[in-house]
Parts: structure tokens; sequence; C-alpha cells
């Protein structure tokens, strides 16, 4: 555990919602995409989190050795497809209607996504809040040096 | 002497304020982080560890999960306003120690210094 420490908990929790906003912004982009290279429509994303060595056993052991990862950080695992069917929409002129004339769109749903956007870009503020406050240590500490 | 004295218990304060910062950093981190628990260092004990120099006391986990405090239905219960609110209070808590330290060595430095 250092002053270092925190900022470095704080970058990876910066670094994660930051993914995460990327990830909404492509749900967004894509909300009206029919036809990908996998085929299909496009299929709406989401992000898992996991916290690195969250037990306060780990953290302890972290302290005798200081290669893993620091303890308490937060990381994104993996990226997952939501399962929701396809919307189905009749569109009989679209170059991608099926015989019958339906057009399989994403079932993405914008108001959601802005708000799951919103709620990355609060977490992001509150994070580099933190960044600051731990920067504001470091130079409470170095200023120990200055003669006084 | 004890102005050397009071500086080492300055530097055990300030370790210890530093560790709890640095699990409330964590609890912001993982706000948005589903099971995640929040946790906090048990001051009490982890200051007196800190104090005191014994041997082998600081291998006692001072870190503990918070109880009481409401969970959301992804069973993270961390709340910003006790996050925000502690990272302030340890932010100030930890100046206070720097200074504390500042003015110790100007004492130092005074009793150093010629006229």
């Amino acid at each position: 555990m250092s002053l270092f420490d925190m900022m470095n908990i704080s970058a990876s929790a910066l670094s994660a919602e930051r993914q995460r906003a990327e990830i909404t912004s492509a749900n967004m982009a894509n909300a009206e995409t029919t036809h990908t290279d996998q085929g299909g429509p496009y299929v709406r994303k989401e992000v898992v989190f996991s916290a690195n060595n969250a037990s306060p056993f780990r953290t302890v052991i972290n302290r005798l050795g200081r290669n893993q990862p620091v303890a308490g950080s937060v990381r994104l695992t993996e990226v997952v497809d939501d399962q929701t069917p396809a919307v189905q929409r009749y569109e009989p002129g679209n170059p991608d209607a099926d015989k019958n004339g339906y057009v399989a769109y994403p079932a993405i749903n914008p108001v959601s996504e802005m708000v799951d956007l919103m709620g990355a870009v609060r977490s992001y503020q509150l994070n580099a809040s933190a960044v600051s406050a731990a920067k504001q240590m470091i130079q409470e500490s170095l200023d120990i040096l200055k003669s006084s | 002497m004890s102005t050397f004295s009071s500086i080492d218990s300055l530097q055990g304060f300030l370790k210890v304020v530093s560790d709890r910062e640095q699990l409330v950093t964590s609890n912001m981190a993982n706000v948005d982080t589903p099971g995640y628990q929040t946790k906090d260092i048990n001051f009490q004990s982890a200051l007196r560890n800190a104090m005191s120099d014994g041997t082998g006391a600081h291998l006692s986990p001072a870190v503990q999960e918070v109880s009481g405090l409401p969970a959301r239905p992804d069973g993270n219960n961390v709340n910003i306003d006790r996050e925000s609110m502690m990272l302030s209070q340890t932010q100030l808590q930890y100046q206070m120690g720097v200074q504390l330290v500042k003015s110790q060595l100007h004492t130092l430095y005074t009793a150093i210094k010629e006229e």
C-alpha cells in the first residue's frame, strides 16, 4: 500500500468506466444497424466488471509480495452479448427484409443506453475527483521536504 | 528525543490515514461492480498497531467490511455520499498530520539554528 497505489486504483476505475462508455456509445450508434459482417442485425453489448483481489485476506497477503495487481482495483473482465431477440419490423422495401417482408432491428432502447452512459460519466467524475485527492496528498507529503 | 518520538507517532498516523484513503478509493473504483461490499479500516486497532512498535502486530488484518449499509439489487452496497465524505475527511486528517510533522521539524530547526 502506498500513496501511488491509490492513483493506480482510481486509474483502473477510470479505464473501466471509459470502456463502458465506449460500449454504450457503440450500442447507441448501432441502434438501427440491420446489417453486420456476421450477418443479421447488430447485437447489443454489455460490460462485466469485477473487483481485483477484493477479499481482506488477499489484501494482507498482497502487502508481502508486490507482484500482484493492486488490491481493490476494478477491471472489465468481459463484454457479453445481450440475448434479447431482435425486434421485427414490417418493411418490405428494405434490402435486409426476409421473405415475409420483416426486417430484424437490434433490441436497443436509446433511453436505457443514455441512462447507462450518464451512469458511466458520473462514475468517471467520481474517480477523477479521487485522483485529484490522491494528488493533493502526495503534494502535501512533498511539502514536508520544503524548508519551513 | 521527544521531538523524534512524536514524529514517529505522526508517521504511524499518516500511514493509517493513507491506508484508509486507499480503501475509500477502491470503494469508489468498485461503485459499479456487482456484489462488491464496502470496506473500511478498523481505525482504532490500526492506529494502535501503528503507534506501538510491536513486532508481528501488523499481521492482523485491520480491513473489515462495513455493516449496516443498504445493498442495491446487484448486491453492491457502496454509498457514494459516504465515500465522498470519507475522502474529504481522510484528506483533511492527512493534511493535519503533515502540518504537525512540519511544525515539529520547524521546532527542531529553530533549536538547531544559531540565533
